[in-house]
């Protein structure tokens, strides 16, 4: 059951689960329930390494490892694939509407599908990094370097699963572009290249190069969607921190509402140098 | 030990077929055996600081390789999705005997560098200059690599470009875990006034804060 979801994970990451010759259809097939459940996993490792932090840095205190620093590792495990679901859901409907908006043909189930699919691109990358993530919590006594490194791990995945998704949605847009205006039929002996050799020569990936040519405004819209989407993203990780748990704080599942997330970003860099 | 030698001259050489064909797990097993030879080898030199202290040559002989094993292992499962992503997974084997047999590669350069710090240890006394020696030659022999990287490459780079920026990613990954590594590790010349220890007694500490810090205060002024 699990190999099989995470096989769909692995098409996903593969770019064959969004070939063109797969979207033709204008039709995202993939199985969702097990990819959600995936991504679940993903986002527990991922959580589980955030708050190994507090774990290691109280086991060499005299005290040893806290309740407390127990309750945060598992806080982060809960939380960081709430973080995600939330984010989705606060942006969701605004894609949809925009998605329709600009004449796709997709329906509201097709693009949940392809939003899961970006979660699991997203959080297999930020579970991959989990290990360094460990590994410099073991070695590390700074918070705020803790914090900034998170965040430049949340921020490799983030850019590699939104361009991941804008490469999915630019090719559907293209798919239809074939069928709405079918190319002129080929007039001589060269131009008779067949569909199979058409779908062979494209891309080889789940992250191809875009050939910005042929798009038109729907990717533009979906590029502005992907900058919300990465604001609502840091701002969800904001709200619901702590995710990695200040020493100096107690363990809470939330903190009081207060400053924001880029001036927290640039407090730690100050820290982090000055201090 | 002739043998070793003569495998350590097929690395050197970029022979290809280190990287490609068949026995996958077994020139791995291979390539690996010798990255822990030639570690092991130049830990064990390194650790020679002040004279033949056998302890702080074990310690750094064993060390050595670690650093090694454990940047790679650490590194490697962030490149694997990342291939997966670019569309390179089935090029992941060969990538895989390409960036070990460098690694193999790096640590017979070091290897080889071995004599230059026994005579900078007998020449010079200072500790200071003993650590800085070293960190040069660690980085000639990473700088010696990327040739070894590039020839062991080629195939795939003719496949497919791609591979030139997964190529990038692994330095850049590689080298911000090592260096942190390499931190956490200490000492590996061991200071011969302390006391021998495989870990330092303080905080392990991060390469990466202390340096900004040292720069903070210069620029400072304080």
């Amino acid at each position: 059951m699990m190999v099989k979801w995470i096989k769909q994970l692995d098409q996903i990451m593969r770019g064959d689960a969004t070939r063109i010759s797969v979207l033709r259809e204008g039709r995202i097939e993939m199985p969702v329930g097990g990819l959600s459940i995936v991504v679940i996993l993903l986002g527990v490792i991922y959580g589980l390494c955030m708050g190994s932090f507090a774990v290691i840095r109280t086991a060499s205190t005299p005290e040893g490892v806290t309740n407390h620093a127990i309750q945060q590792m598992l806080a982060s495990a809960v939380k960081l694939p709430l973080l995600f679901f939330l984010t989705l859901l606060v942006t969701f409907p605004s894609l949809y509407v925009f998605n329709a908006l600009v004449g796709s043909r997709l329906s509201m189930v097709s693009v949940a599908r392809l939003i899961v699919a970006m979660l699991g691109v997203t959080l297999a990358v930020l579970a991959s990094l989990g290990p360094i993530v460990v590994f410099f919590a073991l070695s590390t006594s700074s918070y705020p370097f803790m914090k900034l490194l998170n965040v430049a791990m949340a921020t490799i995945s983030g850019v590699l699963g939104l361009a991941f998704l804008v490469r999915t949605m630019h090719r559907l847009v293209m798919v239809q572009d074939q069928i709405d205006f079918p190319p002129p039929a080929p007039d001589n002996t060269d131009g008779d290249q067949t569909q199979e050799e058409l779908d062979d020569s494209e891309a080889k990936s789940a992250l191809d190069k875009i050939d910005w040519t042929t798009s038109r405004k729907a990717t533009a819209v979906f590029k502005i969607w992907v900058v919300a989407f990465a604001l609502v993203g840091t701002q969800m990780s904001w709200v619901l921190r702590p995710f990695i748990g200040s020493p100096d704080m107690p363990f809470a599942w939330l903190r009081v509402r207060e400053s924001h997330f880029f001036h927290d970003v640039i407090k730690s860099l100050a820290e982090l140098f000055g201090g | 030990m002739y043998g070793v030698l003569l495998r350590a001259d097929d690395v050197l050489r970029a022979r290809p077929r280190l990287v490609r064909g068949g026995h996958h797990a077994r020139r791995l097993m291979l390539l690996s055996i010798l990255m822990i030879l030639f570690a092991g080898f130049y830990g064990a030199v390194m650790g020679s600081y002040g004279g033949a202290r056998w302890l702080q040559m074990l310690y750094s002989g064993i060390k050595a390789p670690l650093l090694f094993t454990a940047t790679f292992m650490l590194s490697l499962p962030s490149f694997f999705v990342i291939n997966t992503l670019f569309g390179l997974r089935h090029d992941f084997a060969e990538s895989l005997r390409a960036l070990v047999a460098t690694q193999a590669g790096l640590t017979i350069v070091l290897a080889s560098f071995a004599p230059f710090t026994v005579l900078w240890y007998v020449s010079f006394g200072s500790y200071d200059a003993a650590k800085m020696f070293n960190l040069f030659m660690f980085g000639v022999a990473s700088i010696s690599a990327q040739r070894l990287l590039h020839q062991f490459y080629q195939p795939l780079l003719e496949r497919d470009p791609r591979h030139r920026t997964l190529l990038r990613i692994w330095l850049v990954i590689f080298a911000f875990v090592g260096i942190q590594m390499g931190w956490v590790l200490r000492p590996f010349v061991g200071n011969p006034v302390a006391p021998t220890q495989f870990f330092r007694d303080e905080a392990w500490g991060n390469a990466y804060v202390e340096v900004g810090q040292t720069l903070w205060r210069l620029a400072s002024g304080s």
